[in-house]
């Protein structure tokens, strides 16, 4: 092989890659805004459901499963609700906005991401004021199609009802209290359950149970 | 491979039967059996490779002549890659609730044997019109494979069909765990080899 055609095969396989690059980037550059904004909404649509009967979902903290920034929240029910009028800066204009006064925490709710088998499963997993698992849902994940996305489905979810953390294991098999796995996917079962939801509530306890009374 | 140049209709034919991506020419098996447990799965896996395969084939063709024969490989790689990407990034992005049922499948794609396979052997000799057809075609084998495979796995193994129960009582658990998919397409591809053998005088898998 000559100087020339070395040079020739370089010159094209850069060429090419860059173009390549340059699309992808393209694209990227003009659809990740609206991406990060719809996954917002969709994270604050799903908190809302997590806990219906809460009036307002307040931020508490922050920690970091597998490296990943996730939050925790008080969700929490108004005292009573007062409608203030509030003087808008803009315009001039007099408006009414209801305010949430003497919120009182009925629970918490938790993010969390557990390592399943082919990706990282993003969790949220609300409790009662005991650390009692209320619902959990899985906001997103990249297990295998058939066997891992099982999870997503209510079978499965709903066994998460009423566990503590002390219950919350993953059994192969029929199991009263505890977590049965999904027939084939018991990583991804373990991942949400033991990974996911019990170091979530764990964190949960960790951090709050000095408000909690009991 | 004949050398004597096809009709389209024909070379749309010879990817749905003639060479079958999975019961003739037995590439791309992974996703016949990681992803054929049930119909909804199948089918959505097969439609994304249609249209991956076909806008390769397309993209692989049109460029042929910038290729240097010596680094096809990655550009093919680069390709396949940048259709997965660009498609996945714009579901996710303008059609949410579809990509919410198939992204899963559209991201596993970039690892497909019968898109590379295709671009390598067809769509890269290849002009724009033939090539596109070739990968249709081919793409329809794929999904008409996925279809027969998850059939079967799915009404044997759950007792469903798109998840409607149909048939009650204790299903075959095997057919929807991943030995039941070696099962399921070994005996399709036994089966649709005596087809062949029988009534049209094929040579069997064997002869192709």
């Amino acid at each position: 092989m000559t100087t020339t055609d070395m040079a020739k095969i370089t010159f094209n396989l850069v060429t090419i890659y860059v173009i390549g690059g340059l699309i992808m980037a393209f694209v990227y550059a003009k659809t990740s805004p609206i991406m990060f904004i719809k996954a917002k909404e969709e994270k604050e649509a799903a908190l809302k459901l997590m806990m219906p009967e809460a009036d307002k979902v307040a931020v508490l903290g922050t920690w970091e499963p597998h490296e990943k920034h996730a939050e925790y929240y008080a969700a929490q029910k108004c005292g009573e609700m007062k409608v203030i009028s509030i003087k808008d800066e803009k315009t001039g204009e007099m408006k009414e906005e209801k305010e949430c006064a003497d919120p009182q925490d009925i629970g918490y709710i938790v993010e969390g991401f557990g390592k399943g088998y082919s990706s990282y499963i993003h969790i949220l997993a609300s409790v009662d004021k005991n650390f009692i698992v209320q619902k959990i849902s899985i906001l997103g994940h990249g297990e295998t199609p058939g066997l891992g996305d099982e999870i997503e489905k209510d079978y499965f979810l709903t066994q998460f009802k009423g566990r503590s953390a002390d219950n919350l294991v993953v059994i192969k098999g029929e199991t009263p209290d505890k977590i049965q796995a999904i027939t084939g996917a018991t990583i991804s079962s373990r991942a949400v359950t033991e990974d996911g939801v019990k170091n979530g509530v764990k964190l949960l306890k960790e951090k709050l149970s000095g408000e909690v009374e009991g | 491979m004949s050398l004597k140049p096809k009709s389209n209709w024909e070379l749309i034919k010879n990817g749905m039967f003639g060479e079958n991506t999975i019961f003739r020419m037995a590439i791309s098996l992974c996703p016949s059996i990681a992803v054929t447990n049930g119909m909804k799965n199948g089918v959505s896996l097969g439609v994304a490779v249609v249209f991956v395969q076909t806008m390769v084939n397309a993209t692989v063709s049109l460029i042929r002549n910038f290729i240097h024969p010596k680094i096809r490989i990655p550009i093919f790689m680069l390709i396949i890659a940048g259709y997965v990407t660009i498609i996945d990034l714009l579901m996710a992005t303008y059609a949410r609730p579809v990509y919410k049922e198939i992204g899963l499948y559209i991201q596993i794609i970039v690892a497909f044997a019968s898109i590379f396979a295709r671009a390598e052997v067809f769509a890269n000799k290849n002009k724009l019109w033939p090539s596109i057809c070739d990968g249709f075609g081919m793409g329809l084998g794929f999904l008409l494979a996925m279809i027969v495979i998850s059939f079967f796995r799915e009404l044997l193994g759950k007792g469903e069909l798109f998840g409607y129960s149909l048939i009650s009582g204790n299903p075959l658990l095997i057919m929807i765990l991943p030995a039941g998919g070696f099962l399921a397409v070994g005996l399709l591809m036994g089966f649709f080899n005596w087809v062949d053998m029988k009534f049209f005088g094929g040579k069997g898998a064997s002869g192709v």
